[in-house]
């Protein structure tokens, strides 16, 4: 059943073989040219950097502390960020989620913006009508989005160098209630959203809200930072173990 | 900067040069980044013979853009005297900005003693990052890129498929919990959920068709209501939003 893309011109896009396109070899060179500008912009970042310092009282140590205290300290939200895109992996294949997730995006807008665009073509992901065509405009709204930001910090910071005091004379009260809105209104639609479809929906969106409000508490009580940053992962983990038990013999099937 | 032993001249040019350099570069490597992030997508939209029209991409964009042009606008603005010039086009695209890259900044600011503000802090942010892009390429690569496919391949179809189900709800109310904490404004929150609950359980019911700008619609309702009905507390409290 799985043939050739190239074979199945007709009625391609009713399969719902997400993974058959997700891991088309072009996705995966454009996830490895993402990496290589990253990498690209690094290097020449840190050489422009290292050419500047000593102009402003900055020692070659400063320089290596600076690094390995970035370094050091990225390495738990990294691992973090690794729990949420592989727990992705099923949904949206390792490509999509190596370069949407992984880089330049993050889960909440990725995850989001792929439900809104599933949405208007009136389909669901993960159900039986997430098909080859969803999962590609899904991606598309993913990665447009992850565009505009880019496209945003590209027009906005040079006016922003040049000291533009009119584009952060915005009103604050705008400033600070519009986006909180925005963003805590497009959540919790998607998200009550996705209680009608099951029981077990409910049990899963219910079961990670608790696990979360319970990481950030016990953040704030006990300190621990590490609790802030895992909190994603680990909701996400024990949501869909609960989901697993309650699914049980269904599974077995 | 409370040095005063390099001369002014030395120290302008040297810091001009940088932001030329970075300015420059970052410009040429974003807009790179932004094109590849985009043709993976296009490829498949196009390239792999699935039927789809390029109105339904608009739409999509069109749906996704009600929900979140907002927040593309604000949040560079409000990372910028955060970040400083140079580390803005590395950290939008390198992404997850508010949970990686600002602590290892300020982590790497503190740890050499720079202040806020300052060249000196500008120059560690810039190298903090690049340390933390590092760690995250290689782990995203290890964990992921090669242990995540791993995993898919031996988890029984039966486990990938409860994930694939169920992964979405708990992402969203994880999210949804961390953005009503975060964010600290209660009565946005009480509005957005209020909004919400009305669109899909009274209105999409009703009128089904409505379900392509359910979003759209519950966004624009939160802020109508968060705006005409903001406390005066709520101006002094509000943090920038992260999402990014």
């Amino acid at each position: 059943m799985h043939q050739p893309l190239a074979l199945q011109p007709l009625a391609p896009n009713d399969s719902t073989d997400i993974m058959a396109i997700a891991n088309n070899p072009v996705l995966w060179i454009c996830v490895a040219g993402v990496f290589g500008v990253i990498i690209i912009q690094s290097l020449i970042f840190m050489k422009a950097a290292r050419r500047a310092a000593p102009s402003v009282d900055m020692s070659a140590r400063d320089i290596r502390t600076s690094f390995r205290s970035g370094a050091v300290s990225a390495i738990g939200p990294s691992l973090a960020v690794s729990l949420v895109a592989i727990a992705l992996l099923g949904l949206f294949g390792a490509p999509a989620v190596l370069s949407r997730i992984g880089l330049i995006g993050s889960a909440a807008y990725d995850v989001s913006a792929a439900g809104i665009a599933a949405g208007s073509m009136g389909a669901k992901l993960g159900d039986a009508s997430y098909t080859q065509s969803v999962f590609a405009v899904a991606f598309f709204a993913m990665s447009i989005g992850g565009a505009m930001w880019m496209l945003a910090t590209l027009i906005l910071t040079p006016l922003l160098r040049k000291g533009d005091a009119k584009i952060r004379s915005v009103n604050p009260a705008a400033m600070a209630i519009v986006p909180a809105a925005a963003l805590i209104g497009a959540l919790s639609c998607l998200g009550l959203t996705e209680l009608p479809k099951s029981a077990i929906h409910v049990l899963s969106f219910v079961v990670s809200a608790a696990v979360m409000g319970t990481c950030l508490l016990l953040a704030k009580k006990l300190g621990k930072s590490w609790l802030r940053e895992w909190g994603l992962g680990i909701s996400i983990v024990i949501g869909l173990g609960a989901a697993l038990l309650a699914v049980g013999p269904a599974a077995g099937a | 900067m409370s040095s005063i032993t390099s001369a002014p001249t030395a120290n302008n040019t040297a810091m001009a040069d940088f932001s030329r350099t970075t300015s420059r570069w970052g410009q040429i490597t974003m807009i790179a980044g932004l094109l590849i992030s985009v043709a993976g997508p296009l490829y498949l939209v196009f390239g792999t013979g699935l039927d789809i029209a390029p109105a339904q991409l608009w739409i999509a964009f069109a749906a996704v853009a009600a929900t979140f042009g907002i927040i593309w606008i604000v949040e560079p603005l409000t990372y910028y005297p955060i970040l400083g010039p140079a580390a803005m086009y590395q950290a939008f695209m390198i992404g997850n900005i508010s949970n990686k890259l600002l602590p290892a900044a300020l982590i790497a600011q503190t740890n050499i003693g720079a202040k806020p503000g300052s060249k000196r802090a500008e120059l560690a942010a810039v190298v903090a990052i690049c340390g933390a892009a590092v760690v995250h390429l290689v782990s995203l690569a290890i964990f992921v890129g090669l242990l995540g496919s791993w995993l898919i391949s031996v988890i029984p179809p039966s486990v990938l498929l409860v994930t694939r189900l169920y992964v979405l709800p708990t992402v969203l109310g994880a999210v949804l919990v961390q953005a009503i904490v975060s964010m600290k404004q209660p009565r946005t929150t009480v509005f957005a959920l209020l909004v919400s609950a009305v669109v899909v359980f009274v209105v999409l019911p009703l009128v089904p068709s409505l379900a392509m700008v359910s979003t759209a619609i519950a966004v624009l309702g939160t802020i109508l209501l968060a705006w005409f009905f903001r406390g005066k507390a709520t101006i002094a409290e509000a943090k920038p939003i992260h999402i990014e």
